[in-house]
């Protein structure tokens, strides 16, 4: 069974589309009917925008989850009360959606539920906490909501799988060059161990670490500001950027002679907004992007059909999407059958 | 009137209800939804309960104080449920969920407490048999479903299902119409004691206030007030804590102050930066905590209960109202004199009032202020720059600067002259010399022309 003992090595995952209907529901699925419920406690919430009962692009209806008996679920009021299992309430939290407050229950017959969960990246981390200390829970699950990463964040959760289809894009080549620039992005490697312990509690801000090994904070706050100069930072080696990096500011660097040596820290993938074609040219030309908090990426996963009818080859798409970002790559629909 | 309602007060009572460690958000609602105390029974009786706390706070090991802290948490507002229990609603699953939790943890409360002689002080009532009602099989948890045992039916039902996951969306629905049977029958049986569970809620509530109170006691090193029997109210070393944790940051001590007031209006002079602002501050500020219950920030403190507390500070615009500062400031003491007029026990603290306007008419103001509230029965402390004919009125005087420094001592003095130490202080703020030596050369003349 592919990768269901690598998501055992961690105790949370999430599970991201990159679009809508690229098989994320599948793969939740798929990974919920192959976990050991016997040996391990397995939690599974959602992360909505604000718990939605729809989704908000496509308006189609949110699907079911098949949950087995003996895992823990978080979901709203509104969705627990159209449950269809028999299910033991064991929490009901202060923190209230637009859905009403996040319940918390332990499933005593398989059956399926609707699942919403924590608003916020904050208060699912919290909701993950108050599982792990008060439950035991071992692994906890996340379905990710659409094009919102904030909960593949390594800060909430450890592992991740991405789910990736022809609904992303209908042209493989477009398909695979898309897929492996997100893919390099969690992908990047971690900072060395001094600029972790030093830049982990910075939370805004640009800093940078002279060649001296003195930390500075640069006057602007913002990597979105038009006019930064990065003046007395010659032969400077780290240059940390706590919040969103964007095209503007990689450009900048990129192009600056003083720092051409510079490593460029970020928190995390989920922070970093810039365009394959500008990532790209930073890396050809020698710059290095590291973070200082990573996420295992577990798997790929794709779905060749597009909601408008097209379809990819299957066997072609995961070959040359294997190739390109050097990790398995799995149809799990077609595998199915 | 709601400590809500005076939160935002500029004594700054806001920052004492920052700093309690309230373990519940229904606590805290509770607590700001309480009404200022203004019966001498009621605020006895409140102190009792917190002197109760308090020992037990001082006797008890921190960890077990940490154990109850931590179950007061658990601590959930489910004043719908109960309404709707109170109303013979049938509740829902989450609803007897959130009954039995509450249930459960008053019963954990209440033992807690037990094992430390805590019995009578906040009472709990006891729901031992609502937890039977919602724990058929005794399992002491506070978790909740429609268990098996309520119904052989619903049981048989179910064992069907797990061996038959292919009929479920059938049988579902068939259990759910067994299930609401249930949960109306155990609603009918919950109803009578709706009352019980909503009065086990408060005792939580008020349970962790005067457990928050009396640690915040210990913390900022607050006092048990005496009642005044005869009206006059006094503190020895007063002290205003969030004053004092803002000058202790800055490497600093506060000066504490005592202070005695009654009968006769209170007339309060002294050189500017003496802190005469502060005193009115921290009496307006003690006040409020003694008709809320809590401790006092002094060493020691006898306070007379009033029906209504008036802290007219006269640097407030009312950009919102269109009123200059001035006009607030004169439709805020407008207010405390109505009031004097209604037989109420009013204690008024009025900082500098009419100061925004000019001298003689500022000074005919006061004046006449004083005189219009001599004869009313209300504590009155007011300060002052203005040279003024006391009256009656008590003068204290802030002590002032010396050798360098300030004394923020008051001291009683026989009129209600004002010292003349602007200049001197300005100038020790370094201020610029030919401003203050041009204002020296002015007063002089003035003053050798008056005496001429």
């Amino acid at each position: 069974m592919p990768f269901i003992n690598d998501i055992l090595r961690y105790d949370s995952l999430s599970i991201v589309g990159l679009e809508k209907n690229t098989g994320k529901t599948e793969c939740l699925k798929y990974v919920l009917e192959r976990l050991p419920v016997q040996t391990k406690r397995i939690a599974v919430t959602s992360i909505g925008i604000d718990g939605e009962t729809v989704d908000q692009v496509t308006r189609t209806q949110k699907p079911e989850i098949h949950l087995r008996e003996g895992m823990y679920f978080g979901t709203s009021e509104a969705h627990y009360r159209q449950r269809r299992l028999v299910s033991e309430l064991i929490d009901v939290s202060d923190e209230s959606t637009s859905l009403g407050r996040v319940v918390t229950a332990k499933a005593l017959t398989g059956g399926k539920i609707l699942l919403s969960g924590p608003s916020s990246a904050s208060s699912l981390r919290r909701w993950m906490n108050e599982m792990k200390q008060r439950f035991g829970i071992d692994l906890v699950i996340i379905d990710g909501a659409l094009s919102r990463m904030s909960s593949a964040s390594p800060a909430v959760s450890q592992s991740m799988i991405l789910a990736t289809g022809a609904a992303y894009s209908a042209s493989m080549s477009t398909l695979v060059s898309k897929t492996a620039h997100v893919v390099d992005l969690v992908n990047l490697d971690l900072t060395n161990e001094r600029n972790l312990q030093r830049l982990m509690p910075l939370d805004k801000g640009l800093w940078f670490i002279d060649k001296d090994g003195e930390l500075h904070s640069l006057d602007t706050m913002t990597s979105l500001s038009k006019d930064i100069h990065f003046q007395g930072m010659d032969g400077c080696e780290t240059l940390y950027v706590a919040g969103a990096l964007v095209d503007g500011f990689l450009e900048k660097v990129r192009k600056n002679k003083s720092l051409k040596q510079v490593e460029l820290v970020v928190r995390d993938f989920t922070k970093i907004f810039v365009t394959p074609q500008q990532f790209r040219l930073f890396i050809k030309k020698g710059g290095r992007i590291r973070v200082l908090q990573k996420s295992k990426l577990i798997a790929v996963t794709v779905n060749p059909t597009s909601p408008s009818g097209y379809v990819l080859d299957s066997d072609t798409l995961c070959a040359k999407l294997s190739e390109a970002i050097g990790l398995p790559v799995y149809d799990l629909i077609k595998n199915k059958q | 009137m709601k400590l809500r309602n005076v939160i935002e007060s500029p004594c700054g009572i806001r920052y004492m209800l920052d700093q309690l460690e309230l373990q519940s958000g229904f606590a805290r609602r509770w607590l700001l939804d309480s009404s200022m105390m203004t019966d001498v029974d009621d605020i006895k009786a409140s102190y009792g309960v917190l002197q109760r706390f308090a020992d037990f706070v001082k006797r008890v090991e921190p960890l077990f104080i940490n154990t109850l802290n931590h179950k007061l948490c658990d601590l959930k507002d489910i004043r719908t449920t109960i309404k709707n229990l109170h109303n013979g609603a049938v509740l829902d699953d989450i609803e007897l969920f959130e009954v039995k939790h509450l249930a459960i943890l008053a019963s954990d409360v209440a033992k807690l407490l037990a094992q430390h002689g805590m019995v009578d002080v906040v009472e709990i009532p006891d729901l031992g048999e609502v937890i039977s009602i919602l724990d058929p099989d005794g399992m002491k948890i506070a978790t909740f479903y429609i268990y098996d045992s309520y119904c052989a039916q619903l049981k048989d039902l179910r064992a069907y299902m797990r061996q038959h996951p292919e009929q479920q969306d059938d049988l579902l629905l068939q259990a759910s119409v067994l299930e609401d049977g249930v949960r109306k029958d155990l609603s009918r049986q919950l109803h009578p004691f709706a009352t019980a569970i909503e009065q086990a809620q408060e005792a939580l509530a008020q349970i962790d206030v005067n457990l928050a109170k009396a640690i915040q006691m210990k913390q900022m090193g607050l006092t048990f007030p005496v009642l005044s029997q005869d009206g006059t109210t006094a503190y020895k070393a007063m002290f205003h804590p969030q004053v004092k944790e803002a000058l202790a940051t800055r490497g600093r001590e506060f000066q504490p102050v005592d202070i005695a007031f009654g009968g006769h209006p209170t007339l309060i002079t002294g050189a500017n930066m003496g802190g005469k602002t502060v005193v009115l501050k921290t009496l307006t500020l003690c006040q409020l905590l003694f008709q809320f219950g809590f401790g006092i920030p002094a060493a020691s403190a006898q306070i007379a209960v009033k029906d209504e507390i008036h802290f007219c500070i006269g640097d407030e615009q009312s950009v919102e109202k269109g009123l200059s500062s001035f006009a607030a400031e004169m439709k805020n003491i407008d207010a405390v004199i109505k009031a004097s007029r209604e037989n109420k026990k009013l204690l008024a603290l009025i900082d500098e009032p009419a100061r925004t306007t000019n001298p003689t008419e500022g000074a005919a103001l006061v004046t006449a202020l004083l005189q219009v509230l001599a004869g009313r029965d209300m504590n009155l402390v007011m300060t002052t720059h203005y040279d003024i004919e006391p009256g009656d009125a008590r003068c204290l005087r802030v002590k002032g600067f010396e050798n360098g420094t300030m004394d923020y001592q008051l001291v009683e003095v026989q009129d209600g002259e004002v010292p003349h130490e602007a200049l001197n202080i300005a100038q020790s703020l370094g201020i610029d010399n030919e401003w203050i030596t041009t204002a020296r050369t002015l007063l002089e003349d003035s003053l050798c022309k008056r005496a001429s």
